[in-house]
């Protein structure tokens, strides 16, 4: 037992301010996005075929994926070449919450409760605020193992609630 | 995609899809990776996935996973109606080489002034009958001869 440190524990209920994603929704990177979940759906292409949606718009879950890591941003590969602990994991500007001092822990996703109100249309910047909602440490059939819920809201530009969701991260 | 289902066609105990996705092979999750721009390897680094995290082999990712679930169910509700709350739990892993089917069934109904609500149970199952992805969702469907669902999604009040 004891993965989670009273150090780790003191991040519960720290958040993010609201920040935009380094890019906005851009027809190739929803393409991209949309051939590799296999979702043909044609309202990611054509404004005619998502005028229900006001236009083109992106899959539902896209505005979660749009933290990318911006321009000019360290390279974390390059960083971390020589660390045999390093996953690959690339947060981008991640959530912008603090990063957690689970260093060598591996991650994995535990599940999500997502709630949909609009979709990004191409074109459009978003926002996400994060914070922590909860951190503790249960012990499991494969051992201890410390659970980091995360609640992300997702907003246009202009104030237009996409959506918000809880994220159940898992390290061990 | 269809354009419209309504809240009266709409049984409890009715099948939705499924949807069938794979078989995944390394190159579908390296197109994932590459698409969303992360780069965790125990979804294409074999040594690194068997043996730094003790994996039994290369995962299929669970934030693409996800997205099957979005689709069946937005491809369900039709262009009328609106996905509004979806909940799941990566209870078991899949790997490289499996295919899935992606599933869900009506379990509830519930009236609301603007729109019924469709209260469903969802998950991923491989081909041998795993179950991965666990959850439930809640969708807004129109009722007959009315209005599509508002978009965007208004919530029923409290």
């Amino acid at each position: 037992m004891a993965l989670l440190t009273d150090e780790a524990r003191s991040f519960i209920g720290r958040e993010s301010p609201p920040f935009a994603a380094c890019d906005a929704v851009e027809p190739g990177a929803v393409r991209r996005y949309a051939q590799a979940i296999m979702d043909p759906d044609p309202a990611y292409a054509s404004d005619e075929a998502g005028a229900h949606y006001g236009g083109a718009v992106a899959p539902p879950l896209y505005p979660s994926f749009m933290f990318r890591t911006p321009f000019g941003a360290p390279d974390v590969l390059t960083e971390r070449a020589h660390d045999p602990d390093f996953d690959g994991i690339v947060m981008g500007v991640g959530n912008g919450l603090p990063e957690l001092p689970l260093h060598g822990l591996a991650l994995l996703n535990g599940g999500a409760e997502v709630e949909f109100y609009a979709y990004a249309r191409h074109g459009e910047r978003v926002l996400q605020k994060s914070r922590y909602a909860d951190i503790y440490e249960r012990e499991t059939k494969s051992g201890p193992m410390i659970f980091v819920i995360i609640e992300t809201e997702f907003t246009t530009e202009a104030g237009q609630l996409l959506l918000r969701a809880r994220k159940t991260i898992i390290r061990r | 995609m269809r354009e419209r289902i309504d809240f009266e066609d709409v049984a409890v105990g009715d099948d939705v899809g499924p949807l069938g996705k794979g078989p995944f092979t390394t190159p579908h999750l390296m197109r994932w990776s590459a698409a969303m721009e992360n780069w965790h390897k125990i979804h294409y680094d074999q040594p690194f996935a068997t043996g730094h995290d003790k994996l039994p082999g290369l995962l299929i990712n669970g934030s693409l996973k996800q997205q099957f679930i979005a689709q069946l169910l937005k491809d369900w509700a039709g262009r009328a109606g609106w996905v509004w709350q979806v909940k799941f739990q990566f209870r078991a892993m899949n790997v490289v080489g499996e295919t899935l089917t992606i599933w869900a069934k009506v379990k509830g109904k519930r009236a609301t002034p603007a729109y019924g609500l469709v209260d469903l149970d969802v998950g991923i199952r491989n081909e041998k009958g795993v179950e991965s992805t666990p959850g439930s969702a809640v969708v807004a469907l129109p009722y007959r001869g009315r209005e599509p669902v508002p978009y965007p999604f208004v919530p029923p009040p409290a």
